[in-house]
């Protein structure tokens, strides 16, 4: 463990971090998000040439994509990728790692403590700009700003967890401190060998950000109640999930479901005639297509105690299904039952993956 | 409620111990619910939570899954992975406030006969107190 | 359009009328209730209210009493009917007879979907109506209320208002199209209502009924339509114009679509897009992630997900001789992108190098399963052209 400050504010001191690792060759390219300067638009970005980090946002709170999940694909290449992620994004890396879809191998992950991202939409069409002045003063209060999403007010998991270089937003800092790169392991002390700065034994000091830890596990507490007010019983589950329109862009974009394809686009989920004609004597009714709620219900079977809450669902869907708040939730109960943190550990397998003997003796 | 309900119970039942056992109860000439609809797998963990959710949301009042005891899995470890996925749809219909106990993990080795005969009676009963699946009647699922 | 309807009435059968009273959705769901009462289907299609109140969900029943709780003209249209037939029919034929109540853009849907193989149309009865258009999703949801009014208030109009789904608002087929039957109410004093048979299988139905017949109110629906036709046209040109001139060039591409995040929603919810793993999710299509960090150090840098701008042109080329313009792809769009806008251009340029239009039931093949010896001699000037121009890559 060793810290390194530089006299710049977080955003600058980054970009001098990114910048020093491309010129000085210690990777291939950078993940971190842009700005695209003609079009004022959001974008995640790969990067290759210092020059080109000037458009470079890299604290933007902003998720167009989960950068964990295309950061596992990118990772295969076998090239040296530096990358800037959200606490979400590290620990979908991780899941993604564990399910042999990437490795850490060849990467650089830097991640900071997260006061949340914007609504998608708010992100696209622009009107996050002007909101952006008080978010960056709230969060530097170590506040939830309250313009975040719903998913990131509740966020429980805003500190990264073992990314090999960490930041603190502003909130988490005293005033005046500048930018502190907190490194753990080899690799980020291999890599950071050259870069110029103090070199200090500071570790992160969780505590200056109890006060939000303490707002936000109220908001998740609010969050939790609403959803277990709202989608309880199968008739709560129609209320919400009944204006589901079957896009499965939920999954589409869930850094878990990796699937290339869901099980719920498969064959399996193709009826004949017939079985329509069956269900039809027997109800007198039924959807079309069918298995909306089976979707859901099915993907929280498949994959919730992996779920690391980034919220990427709730931001694609078009009719404003609270996904994320529910997979979240039941996520968190259906990992807990194996003391399963997702996201937080390498080495701690994936629940569905192993087994112990002796487990569960109430079922059966 | 209604006296009549006959309560539907798909039964995912495994081939080497479950389903040999509800044979057994049957050439036992052992009295078992006729509520029991069988479905013979390979193995219990042959079953995804999916088939659990299908059945239930097809309108089945009960849904059992039955397989070796633990340790006896005639592939040696599939009834320990069918244990933690069965244990994820109990805690997701929990967390949804659906009714898991319409859902029933049981271990009915090859010569348990009489044990399969009590499980599907005792199931039985307490699926017809549950009454009728409303998922029977929901047309927007 | 009309003179081509006049032919087909004329082949199908005489039109019906209903005389005011209940309105155009009670009779429709009066006339729905004697036809399945009177044996000559087995189930009906319709939309419902979903439970939450906010939106509309396809369900087909055979249990007449439920009839009371459909919405035969929804204010939006959350899933395309397309695709509700597809699932139905995708598989094997039964002996179920259906009929399915739909907007005409979901009965084109359905027509190309057949053509393509997906769905069978022999189970089916597709009947249509006069549509004005649907309100964007999204409002639908936020409120529902006012946009239950604001439709209503479209469809005594006839045409589509100021929160309509840009697709509508440049909707020309909007009246009767190659179904069954058609409900047509455009034009016709207080809440009258034409029955149009638009097949032997509608007409055969129909004349089970007992309904009167409706000639005499044939010429102000047609002239109402016609009028309504000619209003949409003027507005489908001004937005062509527009999205001409907004995606023209790469870099208008590029605008247009700066920021798509890949989600591939506009795909899923497309009714033609049947295919169940789209070529651009597939790993075939996946750029390998040595040649993409390659291809951002050619560039000093590169968007991740990569190929979007592929994935639109991609889509555009495999379907848009398909395409109904039905609109559901910017409906259900996260960031708002107006696809079915460039979808529905481009659409129209690439159906008329074939003379062909997409949604007719008329047998004419898809252009792409058949082909002339001598024609299209105009490609190899498009292509010189396009070499010219050569654009930068992406």
């Amino acid at each position: 463990m060793s810290s390194i400050s530089i006299d710049k504010s977080v955003a600058m001191g980054l970009k001098d971090l990114l910048g020093y690792l491309l010129d000085s060759d210690k990777v291939d390219s950078v993940l971190t998000m842009r700005r695209i300067p003609e079009t004022g638009a959001w974008d995640l970005a790969l990067i290759t040439d210092s020059g080109n980090l000037g458009e470079a946002e890299p604290l933007a709170p902003v998720m167009t994509v989960n950068a964990g999940k295309e950061l596992s694909s990118l990772s295969l290449s076998g090239k040296r990728i530096a990358a800037v992620l959200k606490p979400c994004e590290l620990r979908a890396l991780i899941e993604r790692v564990k399910r042999e879809q990437g490795s850490l191998q060849n990467l650089l992950t830097i991640s900071h403590t997260c006061s949340g991202v914007f609504p998608l939409e708010q992100a696209a069409d622009g009107s996050m700009n002007e909101l952006l002045p008080k978010y960056e003063k709230v969060a530097s209060m170590g506040e939830v700003p309250s313009s975040v999403r719903d998913t990131c007010k509740a966020c429980q998991h805003f500190i990264p967890v073992h990314p090999d270089i960490m930041l603190a937003s502003a909130g988490a800092q005293r005033p005046g401190e500048g930018c502190v790169l907190y490194l753990e392991g080899g690799k980020a002390e291999e890599a950071l060998r050259e870069f110029r700065g103090v070199r200090d034994d500071r570790v992160f000091d969780p505590s200056s950000l109890d006060r939000t830890a303490a707002a936000r596990k109220k908001e998740r507490d609010r969050l939790f109640a609403r959803v277990e007010n709202d989608c309880s019983g199968l008739d709560g589950l129609l209320n919400v999930f009944g204006k589901c329109v079957g896009c499965h862009g939920c999954s589409r974009v869930c850094p878990i479901c990796y699937c290339a394809l869901c099980d719920f686009e498969s064959m399996n989920f193709d009826y004949n005639l017939p079985y329509f004609e069956e269900h039809l004597s027997r109800r007198g009714a039924l959807r079309l297509p069918p298995d909306t709620v089976m979707f859901h219900l099915g993907r929280l079977t498949h994959m919730s105690f992996s779920c690391v809450g980034c919220g990427m669902c709730s931001d694609v869907c078009p009719v404003g299904i609270p996904v994320a708040a529910v997979f979240s939730r039941t996520g968190e109960r259906t990992a807990s039952l194996f003391d399963y943190v997702p996201g937080r550990s390498l080495t701690e397998e994936i629940p569905v993956m192993v087994f112990k003997e002796e487990e569960f003796s109430e079922l059966g | 409620m209604n006296k009549e309900f006959v309560p539907r119970i798909t039964s995912f039942l495994c081939k080497w111990c479950s389903y040999t056992g509800a044979d057994l109860a049957g050439t036992s000439r052992l009295q078992y619910s006729a509520s029991i609809i069988p479905i013979q797998v390979m193995c219990s963990s042959r079953v995804d939570p999916v088939f659990l959710l299908k059945a239930y949301l097809s309108g089945s009042d009960g849904v059992l899954l039955g397989g070796c005891h633990p340790g006896d899995c005639h592939y040696e470890t599939g009834n320990y992975h069918t244990r933690r996925r069965f244990a994820i749809v109990r805690e997701v219909f929990e967390s949804l406030g659906l009714e898991s106990d319409r859902l029933r993990l049981s271990w009915i080795s090859a010569s348990e006969g009489p044990k399969f005969a009590r499980i599907a009676n005792e199931f039985t009963e307490e699926i017809r107190l549950l009454g009728e699946n409303p998922t029977r009647k929901s047309i927007f699922l | 359009m009309i003179s081509g309807e006049e032919e087909r009435m004329d082949a199908a059968g005489i039109p019906y009328m209903i005389r005011p009273g209940k309105g155009p959705e009670g009779s429709v769901l009066d006339l729905l209730g004697q036809l399945i009462g009177s044996g000559g289907a087995d189930a009906l299609l319709l939309p419902f209210r979903v439970p939450s109140g906010d939106s509309f969900a396809w369900i087909m029943f055979s249990d007449v009493s439920l009839l009371k709780d459909a919405v035969p003209f929804p204010a939006t249209m959350p899933v395309q009917g397309g695709r509700a037939l597809r699932s139905l029919t995708r598989k094997e034929k039964g002996k179920l007879r259906i009929i399915a109540l739909m907007r005409p853009c979901e009965i084109r849907a359905g027509m190309e979907l057949s053509k393509l193989g997906q769905v069978n149309t022999e189970n089916l009865i597709l009947a249509s109506y006069d549509c004005p258009g649907a309100v964007k999703l999204e409002d639908y949801v936020a409120d529902p209320v006012s946009c239950d009014s604001a439709h209503s208030e479209m469809r005594s109009r006839g045409e589509p208002s100021g929160n309509a789904r840009s697709a509508c608002s440049t909707c020309v087929d909007f009246s009767m199209v190659d179904a069954d039957i058609h409900f047509g109410y455009f034009g016709i004093k207080d809440g009258g209502m034409l029955v149009l048979p638009g097949s032997p299988a509608g007409r055969a139905l129909l004349e089970g009924l007992n309904l009167e017949e409706g000639r005499g109110l044939l010429p102000q629906w047609e002239a109402e339509i016609s009028r309504l036709a000619e209003r949409r046209a003027a507005t489908r040109e001004e937005t062509f114009r527009e999205t001409a001139e907004r995606i023209s060039g790469f870099d208008g591409m590029l605008a247009t679509f700066s920021n798509c995040i890949g989600c591939h929603n506009c795909q899923s919810a497309c009714p033609i897009c049947y295919c169940r793993l789209c070529y651009f999710d597939s790993e075939v299509s996946r750029t390998d992630p040595e040649a993409l960090i390659t291809a951002a150090e050619k560039r000093g840098g590169i968007s991740i997900p990569p190929d979007r701008i592929m994935f639109h042109t991609g889509r555009l080329a495999h379907m848009s001789l398909s395409c109904v313009s039905c609109g559901q792809c910017s409906d259900a769009c996260p960031v708002s992108i107006p696809v079915a806008d460039v979808f529905s251009f481009v659409a129209e340029r690439t159906q008329r190098a074939f003379d062909y239009k997409s949604g007719r039931s008329d047998g004419e093949a898809l252009p792409l399963r058949r082909f002339l010896k001598n024609e299209l001699d105009g490609v190899h000037e498009m292509v010189k052209d396009a070499e010219s121009e050569a654009s930068p890559n992406e």
